[in-house]
């Protein structure tokens, strides 16, 4: 776990203290050793539990006695609850079977699907990006309603949070994309109708609207303290299947002079993100926008918030146009190759392009 | 977020459409669905003299309609940064917009330029000064007519002059963008307001790594009076808006029939030239366009 330097701003030291409190602390510890673990920036079990008493002794300035004993509970916790990181080791034979069984969240673009392995992988953190208008928003309403879709309609049944920090969710076309997902299922419905019981219920875009968690974030310090409580708000509320970030990005480049700080911050969000797609099996998807990067003499093309942050997703996808048709590209995953596929933005959502298929509205 | 709380907004205790302001112009607002969106960030890209504070200045007007003819039932806030400002232009609509809806004004005794609220802003630095202002007099309001609209007429004038060309400033100037549309989105989501702003644009100089022409929305590329042009201020500030609508202008006149009715004016009508509104990107509308003419009156659309 990454902790804090000294240097912080008031706004985000006040976001971690008030957030900590939400956290699960059973170690019988005393309020001024909490409090310095808590400053330090160790809020779970697992992040004590993973360093050597060292290190923590000197992140959280105590001594190395204090340290030891910290660990020493530490562990015992973890034992008790079934949690130790020894005994959680599995063969590659079980994650192999655990990793082909997971559901994926469709596109409604089967094209992307394909290059995809099927639609976006829970567990996982995916980072899509692109120019303004390319239709990063439109992909985020997209799995925001698919991830909706019923066990027995082939999805995830599951519910979505949607990150909004650039003001760009739409009601009226996340209802647009609602009404079609409705029809394409009671289409599906009836090619399937004798597998089905008969009082099956149907759902409908009211519904789907209700299952998306919306948060409107207005500034970054907003954006650390919702990332912060998502992980208490997950646990209340079990079928939340997605988390959508739109944008990652936005309020990062505003005028943050502390370059530094900025990246240590994102990684911690970021390191979040990872553990809520592991322990809730969820999908993340965080939108990301394009800048220009100046390097070996030329300007490039390169999603925005640097280096640092490539390390922070799983997968990567890439948006771009190509003479008049929008395409993906993976550009990173480890277990994807490289590969393209265009897409298309309807009145109805994504779809394939009309090069694949009838011609469509284009949106 | 509100109070504090981190709690989920209800999307179905939403509206099931964004409140739209009505263009004034029919034609112009089936092209937008309704019209310009509130709690959101509007950009009207066009060349000097393609009618973007024709545009603004109508919009402002049009906010004081009720909410049933397509208005807010609001006043609005023109920060304008290019001199000077077309009062003549604005006292002009107005009349035309006072006939046309005397109902409005009858018990008040008040004209519609009362409820348009000027302000010049010099450079960033001075826009930033005033914003807070904005805040408390959205929240303060006790007015008929609270403020509804924002137009900031235009984004480009306020990085003109101030910033040079090294990567330094250029960084500077970034993320100037990205915390003025920060601030802007931020009352527009607080308040609930329509806030347009207007860019200007720049020709087009080739560049060999080729990004100079990078392709944003819906259209390949921008025309206007025959010459391709892209929005000023780059990629940067296009990651800042929500939406943008890229104003173009063609040599073609619209020749009227001349009649009886029109006879006063065809001389001005057959002169104009013709406009037409391009949607470049948008979360909610399709890639459309519309054709259109200034008048007197304002704008006016052509049917095609």
């Amino acid at each position: 776990m990454i902790s804090f330097g000294r240097r912080k701003s008031p706004a985000i030291e006040e976001t971690s203290l008030a957030t900590s409190v939400m956290e699960a602390w059973r170690l019988p510890l005393s309020p001024s050793i909490r409090g310095k673990l808590i400053s330090a920036g160790y809020t779970c079990l697992s992040s004590i539990a993973s360093v050597s008493s060292s290190d923590l002794a000197r992140d959280a300035n105590i001594t190395e006695e204090e340290a030891f004993e910290i660990l020493k509970l530490a562990n015992q916790s973890c034992c008790n609850g079934s949690r130790s990181l020894i005994n959680g080791a599995k063969n590659a034979w079980d994650m192999l079977h655990e990793e082909e069984s997971l559901p994926r969240i469709t596109t409604s673009c089967s094209d992307l699907d394909n290059i995809l392995g099927g639609g976006i992988s829970c567990r996982d953190v995916t980072e899509i990006g692109g120019v303004p208008g390319i239709g990063k928003t439109q992909i985020g309403i997209q799995l925001s309603v698919n991830v909706q879709i019923p066990r027995e309609c082939g999805g995830l049944g599951g519910k979505a949070i949607y990150i909004d920090t650039e003001g760009s969710f739409m009601v009226e076309r996340a209802l647009q994309i609602a009404e079609a997902c409705v029809e394409d299922m009671e289409e599906y419905t009836g090619y399937m109708h004798k597998h089905f019981q008969a009082n099956q219920v149907q759902m409908k875009p009211e519904d789907i609207l209700e299952n998306i968690f919306y948060f409107r974030v207005c500034s970054y310090t907003e954006q650390i303290a919702l990332v912060n409580h998502l992980e208490k708000f997950i646990s209340e509320n079990k079928d939340v299947k997605v988390v959508i970030v739109d944008s990652i990005t936005f309020h990062f480049r505003q005028d943050y002079d502390d370059l530094a700080q900025r990246t240590r911050v994102l990684s911690e969000m970021a390191l979040k993100f990872m553990k809520l797609a592991k322990k809730f099996s969820l999908a993340v998807v965080l939108l990301n926008q394009v800048t220009t990067k100046f390097s070996e003499g030329s300007f490039q093309l390169a999603l925005a918030l640097g280096d640092s942050w490539s390390h922070s997703c799983t997968n990567r996808v890439i948006l771009y146009w190509n003479g008049d048709e929008r395409y993906a590209y993976i550009d990173k995953s480890p277990s994807l190759p490289s590969a393209s596929a265009s897409y298309t933005v309807t009145s109805r959502g994504l779809r394939n392009s009309s090069s694949s298929s009838k011609r469509v509205k284009m949106m | 977020m509100q109070n504090g709380k981190i709690k989920p907004e209800n999307l179905l205790r939403r509206s099931p459409t964004n409140r739209k302001l009505t263009t004034g112009c029919e034609i112009l607002d089936g092209c937008l669905r309704g019209g310009i969106s509130c709690d959101s960030l509007t950009e009207i890209v066009a060349e000097s003299g393609c009618g973007k504070t024709q545009l603004c200045l109508q919009l402002s007007l049009c906010t004081q309609l009720p909410i049933s003819h397509g208005g807010l039932n609001g006043s609005s806030l023109y920060l304008h940064s290019e001199f000077p400002f077309p009062f003549r232009r604005l006292h002009q609509l107005s009349h035309t917009f006072h006939q046309s809806n005397p109902s409005i004004y009858a018990n008040y005794n008040d004209n519609p330029c009362d409820h348009v609220f000027v302000q010049n802003v010099h450079s960033v630095d001075h826009l930033f000064d005033i914003m807070p202002r904005i805040d408390g007099f959205v929240g303060n309001s006790k007015t008929r007519f609270p403020l509804k609209l924002i137009v900031l007429d235009s984004v480009a004038a306020l990085f003109r002059s101030e910033f040079d060309n090294t990567p330094s400033d250029l960084k500077k100037r970034s993320s100037l963008f990205f915390k003025i549309s920060g601030k802007l989105k931020q009352l527009a989501s607080k308040f609930d307001l329509a806030i347009v702003i207007t860019n200007q644009v720049t020709d087009l100089v080739e560049t060999s790594d080729g990004l100079s022409g990078l392709r944003i929305g819906n259209l390949r590329y921008l025309y206007s009076s025959g010459r391709r042009v892209v929005p000023s201020l780059g990629l940067a500030w296009a990651n800042c808006v929500n939406s943008r609508f890229f104003i173009s202008r063609s040599d073609g006149s619209i020749v009227k029939d001349r009649s009886e009715k029109d006879e006063n004016c065809s001389s001005s009508v057959s002169r104009s030239a013709k406009r037409r509104l391009d949607i470049v990107f948008s979360p909610y509308l399709p890639g459309s366009s519309c054709e259109f003419m200034i008048t007197r009156e304002g704008i006016c659309a052509v049917q095609a």
